[in-house]
């Protein structure tokens, strides 16, 4: 399946990018291994991450045309 | 909830309230502004603060705090948010919230909570700007 991933705040400075597609993506745990050889030093910051405009704590099931979104701790005011 | 490019001008806090006045049943709002503040670190002082957001999702995580806060609070009426998105001058506005009630004590204690469930709860992230144009990413503090 093919998947949206979006990097916000430092995390998007980590990466340098906002947004990645991932094709054939078979799972969550399969995202995060192809997202951590893009990207190693995302790990190295604390973040959550929301499926569909909502944070999940455990592997999701991810579905065709997901958003997936890695959030660094929030600082709205 | 409204993001708004920029600073929040005064005028929109003028319109909030306008628009408050329709519901006479109302009598207390309770009215908090936040403020971009020149904090110095380690000798820089900070000329703004540069805010972005996940949209979407402050849209529906903002609806939330609403819902939360009108059936907490049943003499609370009515909850507005604004906050900014891009950069905000030290000084300027980024951040309205206006909880009408019919009396004050829910209209404070509304307003207080909301300020605090939108700290937790919305992805919007600050990167402080310093004068020679360097930034740095902040976290919310306690209070």
């Amino acid at each position: 399946m093919e998947v949206s991933v979006l990097f916000f705040g430092v995390l998007a400075d980590v990466t340098g990018t906002r947004i990645r597609h991932y094709n054939e993506v078979r799972s969550f745990g399969d995202l995060r291994h192809r997202i951590s050889d893009d990207f190693p030093e995302l790990f190295h910051y604390n973040f959550r991450i929301a499926v569909n405009n909502e944070i999940v704590d455990s592997d999701p099931v991810l579905q065709p045309g997901d958003e997936i979104a890695f959030l660094p701790p929030f600082a709205g005011g | 909830m409204h993001l708004i490019d920029g600073p929040v001008p005064a005028s929109a806090i003028a319109e909030l309230l306008a628009k408050a006045g329709n519901d006479a049943e109302s009598g207390a709002h309770s009215l908090f502004v936040g403020q971009v503040r020149r904090d110095e670190v380690e000798g820089r002082q900070v000329k703004g603060i540069e805010y972005s957001a996940y949209e979407e999702m402050v849209i529906t995580e903002a609806d939330k705090i609403s819902k939360t806060i009108l059936s907490e609070f049943n003499d609370v009426r009515g909850l507005e948010i604004l906050h900014s998105r891009g950069l905000v001058g030290a000084g300027e506005i980024s951040m309205v919230v206006l909880a009408s009630a019919g009396h004050r004590k829910q209209a404070f204690s509304a307003c207080s909570k909301a300020v605090e469930l939108i700290k937790e709860k919305l992805p919007i992230w600050k990167k402080e700007i310093f004068e020679d144009e360097s930034g740095r990413w902040k976290a919310n503090e306690a209070l």
